[in-house]
């Protein structure tokens, strides 16, 4: 039984039973993230109707994406995570997206705000390079990708995980990725008299 | 059946029927009134147009029991459940006050109430020969516990991730990770930079909190958060936390309030917060005077600063004189060298023309300037200036002004008591000055220890112990982060 949980964009949630989707819940709203994450979480389990102690691991989106709704998502997992036991798995969210489509050659692009994009960029489903974060206007140069601008979701999330972890590919990095430092210079100070 | 606290007013109604139950063993009338006058005490009377019976209850405190000190019912209305409804009231009031154990002697040979005593949970623990005189018949003690929900308490609203943990009013953990040394290089708390650490220290500090305490998971009740006021996407990460925790563990959870939870800290101190007070807030966020009558249903704000919080103001000034950040204990080690009369720095919002609307509010923004324009004049003048003396000039005008207003709302409010809580609590001319002036204006001044006064997860946990113990409804799940909540909403439902 594996919960992913997502806030990169909306927040979601979902529920799997081996590759099986036994539910799943998402609010779109992009600001909602705090509000929303139990909703979501109790949302999946008692569609399914299974307590929390039925889950065995945890997959969460930990970005790239607008930090604020990103860390409520991936607080909740840890949170989750810790009482019931169970194993927490990180998903970079452009992989995710990327497992759910089928092209040869793909940039995966979301909304960094601030007139910027978060990129990555995959061959055969294979990260060729990214995560970083690109002018909108430097698109043009990945010419020989498909381009595809879509938001993450637990689902995504979810379906890439149990693939990754049949896989055995590394998902144990649960930080969030922010791919900036945080926006702030240390001032000098200013004079008060003229 | 009405059944309400006995107060004075009762006491004729009171001593006549306890002359009728008990006669030549009756209380004598003074007792009888000190017992019911009495603020550690909790007195009930049952009525049906005159007294049917009566019941009361001390709070051995500070400490965490009680004691039924008497019980009677008028003999016509016996058997018919009034002595069981008087000790139900006294049973939930010993809850509410966080007692864990309550104790209770009765004759020997008063088989109906020892009836009743046992079947509300009560135990014989002991005999006491000879007890009651001059019957000389035999008392026995009898002990029933209060189980108190322990709950783990979330803080995030600034740059303190904290996890407390608490058993009713009992203090079992309370775990800290600052990220204060981040901000150091940018001279104040950065909001993305202390929201940033909160996520990396939740996980870590919720295991400290429960290794300090010596409980695992399965053994919380319920858990509560601040969501406000405080830095909102700091908030979100605790609210993030709180929420996932809750319902791994299938608990119910508490959205309270910061400040509320500053002053609720006390609790954590003496068992209770004693009531009313006057509560002055001051740390690097907020500077904020509340009159307290109840913790939790009656909470006023009287003023609060109108622009720098006490504690920036501390952390603007040092970086004026060249100190690193965090101003406060900097300003502090200068300043024992300084004179704190040397220079004459403005009192803000003190002035006649302010007092009529900003007579509890603060300014600190034009004495922050007025000692950087000092500073600056001397030191374009080329001249040589003491920094001791400007330090402990700019802290004296801070701390007149801090104590000034609270002295005034005490005596505007007829209140004799002073709460000082927040990280600027820490600045040991702020207490000395204030226990001065509290003792000559003949005020109780209490400040929790210092690991209680700034933000800690132990004043969230025990204010959702309150809550909970007064009986309130938990949280809906679906709260968000309030980064200017009102200091009058105590829990967002």
């Amino acid at each position: 039984m594996l919960l992913s949980i997502d806030t990169s964009a909306g927040t979601s949630a979902a529920l799997f039973d081996g590759k099986r989707l036994l539910s799943s819940v998402f609010f779109d709203d992009p600001f909602g993230h705090a509000e929303n994450i139990a909703k979501a979480i109790t949302g999946v389990l008692s569609q399914a109707d299974l307590p929390a102690n039925a889950l065995e691991n945890i997959a969460v989106g930990i970005g790239p994406a607008p930090y604020t709704g990103l860390r409520v998502g991936i607080a909740a997992a840890k949170a989750l995570a810790g009482p019931l036991g169970v194993g927490l798995h990180g998903v970079m969210v452009l992989d995710a997206i990327a497992f759910s489509r089928t092209e040869e050659r793909l940039l995966v692009t979301t909304d960094a705000k601030r007139g910027e994009l978060f990129a990555a960029g995959y061959v055969f489903g294979k990260r060729e390079f990214g995560p970083r974060v690109i002018d909108p206007s430097t698109t043009a140069e990945f010419g020989d990708y498909e381009h595809v601008s879509e938001p993450a979701d637990a689902e995504k999330v979810g379906r890439y995980a149990l693939w990754a972890l049949e896989k055995g590919i590394d998902l144990s990095e649960t930080g969030a990725i922010y791919l900036r430092s945080p926006d702030v210079t240390p001032s000098p100070g200013k004079r008060v008299s003229g | 059946m009405q059944l309400r606290t006995l107060a004075i007013e009762d006491l004729a109604q009171v001593m006549d029927l306890e002359r009728r139950l008990f006669q030549n063993e009756a209380w004598l009338e003074q007792t009888m009134a000190a017992e019911i006058a009495s603020p550690q005490t909790h007195y009930v009377g049952a009525f049906d147009g005159s007294l049917l019976g009566y019941a009361g209850l001390k709070v051995s405190g500070p400490s965490y029991s009680c004691d039924v000190q008497t019980i009677g019912v008028e003999p016509e209305s016996q058997g018919k459940s009034i002595g069981r409804t008087l000790m139900n009231e006294l049973l939930a009031f010993a809850k509410r006050q966080g007692s864990e154990e309550v104790f209770l002697e009765v004759k020997a040979g008063n088989e109906s109430a020892i009836g009743l005593y046992l079947s509300l949970g009560f135990e014989q623990i002991d005999v006491r020969k000879r007890y009651y005189q001059p019957s000389g018949e035999d008392a026995l003690v009898m002990r029933m516990p209060i189980s108190q929900p322990v709950v783990l308490g979330i803080e995030s609203t600034c740059d303190e991730t904290g996890v407390g943990i608490v058993r009713g009013n009992r203090l079992l953990a309370n775990a800290l990770h600052s990220s204060m040394d981040e901000h150091a290089k940018y001279g104040g708390v950065v909001p993305e930079v202390a929201a940033r650490a909160h996520l990396e220290a939740i996980s870590p500090t919720l295991d400290a909190a429960l290794a300090e305490a010596g409980i695992g998971y399965e053994d919380i009740d319920a858990v509560a958060v601040a969501n406000g006021p405080g830095l909102s996407g700091a908030l979100m990460v605790g609210i993030g936390a709180a929420k996932g925790l809750a319902v791994a563990l299938d608990k119910p959870i508490y959205a309270v309030n910061h400040l509320v939870g500053h002053v609720g800290a006390d609790v954590l101190e003496r068992g209770a917060v004693e009531v009313p007070t006057i509560a002055l807030l001051v740390s690097g966020g907020h500077t904020s005077l509340l009159l307290v009558r109840d913790l939790l249903n009656d909470t006023q704000l009287l003023g609060e600063t109108i622009d720098d919080a006490a504690g920036e103001a501390f952390d603007k000034v040092a970086r004026v004189l060249g100190l690193p950040y965090p101003g406060g204990p900097q300003i502090e080690k200068i300043a024992a060298e300084g004179d704190p009369n040397a220079i004459r720095f403005p009192r803000g919002l003190t002035l006649p023309k302010d007092l009529e609307k900003h007579k509890y509010n603060f300014s600190f923004s034009g004495l922050k300037t007025a000692v950087a324009r000092h500073v600056e004049k001397l030191e374009d003048g080329g001249q040589e200036y003491s920094k001791p003396d400007v330090a402990a000039s700019f802290r004296e005008a801070v701390i007149d002004v801090l104590l000034t207003k609270s002295l005034w709302a005490c005596e505007e409010f007829g209140v004799k008591r002073l709460l000082l809580g927040g990280g600027v609590v820490a600045n040991a001319r702020l207490r000395q000055e204030a226990e001065q002036r509290c003792q000559e204006a003949g005020i109780e001044l209490r400040i929790p220890r210092f690991s209680l006064c700034t933000d800690n997860g132990a004043m969230i946990a025990a204010l959702g112990s309150q809550l909970i113990m007064d009986g309130r409804e938990p949280s809906g799940l679906d709260f968000g982060a309030e980064s200017t909540l009102p200091v009058t909403t105590v829990q967002t439902t």
